[in-house]
């Protein structure tokens, strides 16, 4: 799940427990977990699916699975895929980490099956963990900002994929973290227009199709190249604030969603609604000049989010571009609604400065 | 005396009677959209986003319909109906989908309807609801407890064996002679819709089959079969069609399990699809899917469920050995889908 491999790697470099991380998701694992996978199911299911066979056949033998058991799919992940991988004959151990409030004992259960026994180093290396994905965050903002700035987009690109290469490389969090600030200062060299004003568009929508690049076909690279400035919504840094470190000290997380998305949507109903309303409002008081909302096809809580979007399209007078990804999204499409969206929010930017 | 419209979707088949009962009885007048038809299908698919599922479509079609012949649509918003469990996103937020899809003039009544905790937050929506007609709290009190009686008197019958259609529209029985018995596995709002599922119940009755639904089986027993489960189902409709699933399983009487979801049904992707892998490990009767959306053509649906029945009924006479779905009969290729 995008980024996210880098924190995990971390944590388990940490325990001493050799990890392996699945390579990274092409066409062909998305059409091996789509054949094995429910029809209808949402696109992660089908990605992560493909990922875990990808993973044992390159020697896994224990697959790690956080679950949930709020309304959203995702909670249920779990024991089918479990299902459907012994189905196709693959015998692997299945960790599946439920919320503690679910089962308490069942959670010290994993956790503990996961360190060996070691809980406080679990702890502390969860904790290192999220000290890489701040690090992760501020590389990717460096590379929002100079992206549209760039002439020359290709080195970002290099020094992208190189990246990708070296930190698989690297051995535990303190190592992964030196990586990532070596990268950021490569960034921050390249030469850009410094007077230039990109448009700036904010990512909205579910959050694994944002955070994984293959599942939104690089949007976040697409747009950046057509020069426009980005921000996304949710990152796992932010996941892990609000949903780990918040409440284990005894604060209620996503504040400032929940309060933004109220005359909209009152109480909680699943997956993160309020959390999309909440930013789309955000950015729309930020002065951000579009935002894109993407989720997987039947995602249940982001259909009613997009039909709350369009009220607040007409109330905040911003554009959204509604983005549908599944096995079947085609490239050009993609691209072209993209481009026509850009187009259209640099006119009506230019036609806002002229009146 | 005002006069709240209720659309006859999605959890209508549930509560129907209570909701009426306590409307009446606080003095308002409870108004019902007509059974669903082509024109409420289609307003409701135009008004609606695309790709929301079939049940919600007509909802909002019976939503269009009201607006105008009511002073308020009471549009619940179902979060949660039983302890620790919800239903699907779409329930929660189904007032908001409504509000800000369709064009009204009135305001809809959204209460909540969460169990999730303690039922206090029922009574307190209840009793907001009360409010708003200008209902005592003693008189909101007594009409709770009528609505609750009548709502237990509704779910037996159910449980007996009768019909929504029967009990709410005082339709007549059809009486047959039981050739064969088959489970039906599916939410109320597709089974007991007939216009939606294409007039199933009695396409089925006319060949002489009766049909158990997950209404007629005893929640305790649903509870129990799904506890056999690896991760406890966090979702109330899902889990009646697990358990149920897994009952009718068990009964020798039941000849074959019918699956009807609708097209782009979140939970149902998940619980159907391990229902039919457990079906393909332990079951060895006839087992069918059929997916129903607003583009379904019916000869297509008469086809399969021709030839469901007629497997139904020709397993029973000559019980040989007819490969179930998505086995091979050839041994060499069972573990190819």
């Amino acid at each position: 799940m995008g980024e996210a491999y880098i924190a995990v790697k971390g944590i388990f470099d940490n325990l001493g427990i050799e990890s392996i991380i699945a390579p990274f998701t092409t066409e062909d694992t998305l059409r091996l977990g789509s054949r094995e996978s429910p029809e209808c199911v949402c696109l992660p299911f089908k990605i992560t699916l493909g990922n875990y066979i990808r993973s044992i056949e390159a020697g896994a033998n224990t697959i790690v699975i956080t679950g949930s058991c709020g309304p959203c799919r995702f909670g249920y992940y779990g024991p089918l895929q479990k299902q459907i991988l012994q189905d196709m004959g693959y015998n692997v151990d299945f960790i599946i980490i439920d919320p503690p409030k679910e089962n308490p004992l069942d959670f010290l259960h994993s956790i503990k099956k996961l360190s060996n026994g070691k809980i406080s180093r679990a702890i502390k290396s969860i904790y290192d963990a999220y000290k890489v994905c701040i690090e992760i965050d501020k590389l990717n903002e460096i590379q929002y900002y100079v992206r549209p700035r760039a002439k020359n987009k290709s080195i970002i690109n290099n020094i992208m994929y190189n990246f990708r290469k070296v930190v698989l490389d690297a051995h535990g969090t303190k190592e992964i973290i030196e990586v990532i600030k070596a990268t950021g200062n490569k960034l921050l060299s390249i030469p850009i227009d410094k007077n230039a004003k990109p448009l700036k568009i904010g990512i909205i929508g579910e959050i694994y199709t944002i955070i994984e690049p293959f599942s939104n076909l690089n949007v976040e690279e697409r747009l950046g190249n057509m020069g426009a400035e980005i921000h996304r919504s949710m990152t796992i840094k932010h996941w892990a604030e609000n949903n780990l470190i918040m409440p284990a000290t005894g604060r209620k997380g996503y504040k400032m969603e929940k309060c933004l998305s109220k005359p909209y949507i009152p109480v909680l109903i699943g997956g993160h609604t309020q959390q999309c309303i909440g930013h789309a409002i955000n950015y729309a008081n930020l002065n951000y000049d579009g935002l894109v909302q993407i989720y997987p096809m039947t995602c249940m809580p982001e259909i009613v989010s997009r039909t709350i979007l369009s009220q607040i399209e007409k109330d905040y007078n911003i554009p959204i571009l509604y983005l549908i990804v599944d096995e079947q999204v085609g490239e050009a499409g993609y691209q072209t609604r993209l481009e026509a969206f850009v187009d259209y929010l640099k006119e009506r930017k230019h036609n806002h400065k002229l009146n | 005396m005002k006069k709240i419209g209720i659309p006859r979707g999605l959890y209508y088949y549930k509560y129907y009677p209570f909701t009426k009962s306590f409307l009446t009885e606080l003095g308002a007048e409870a108004v019902l959209s007509p059974e669903t038809n082509k024109e409420i299908l289609d307003i409701g698919s135009k008004y609606c986003i695309d790709d929301a599922c079939l049940p919600v479509k007509v909802y909002h079609g019976h939503v269009y319909f009201l607006k105008d012949k009511v002073d308020h649509v009471l549009i619940p918003r179902f979060t949660s109906i039983s302890a620790k469990e919800y239903i699907c996103p779409k329930f929660g937020g189904l007032p908001e989908m409504v509000k800000y899809s369709i064009p009204m003039n009135n305001p809809i009544i959204d209460i909540e309807i969460n169990l999730y905790k303690n039922k206090l937050n029922l009574y307190k929506s209840l009793f907001s609801l009360g409010n708003m007609l200008g209902a005592n709290p003693i008189k909101i009190k007594r009409a709770i407890n009528k609505a609750f009686k009548i709502h237990y008197a509704y779910k037996r019958d159910l449980l007996n064996g009768n019909l929504p259609a029967i009990l709410i529209e005082d339709k007549k029985p059809v009486r047959i002679k039981t050739k064969s018995i088959i489970g039906i596995v599916s939410h109320p709002y597709l089974l007991y819709d007939s216009f939606i599922n294409m007039n199933l119940l009695n396409k089925l009755s006319n060949r002489s089959i009766k049909f158990i639904t997950p209404e007629m089986i005893d929640s305790q027993m649903i509870d129990n079969m799904c506890s056999e489960l690896e991760k406890r189902i966090f979702w109330s409709g899902s889990k009646e069609l697990i358990g149920s699933a897994l009952y009718m399983m068990n009964i020798d009487k039941i000849n074959g399990i019918l699956l009807l979801t609708s097209f782009a049904c979140g939970i149902d992707s998940l619980s159907l699809e391990l229902i039919i892998r457990i079906a393909n490990k332990t079951y060895n009767k006839p087992i069918m899917m059929l997916t129903i959306d607003e583009h379904t053509g019916e000869a297509n649906f008469n086809t399969r469920l021709e030839a469901f029945m007629d497997l139904v009924e020709r397993r029973q006479n000559i019980d040989n050995n007819l490969s179930p779905y998505g086995r091979s009969i050839y041994r060499s290729e069972r573990n190819i889908r």
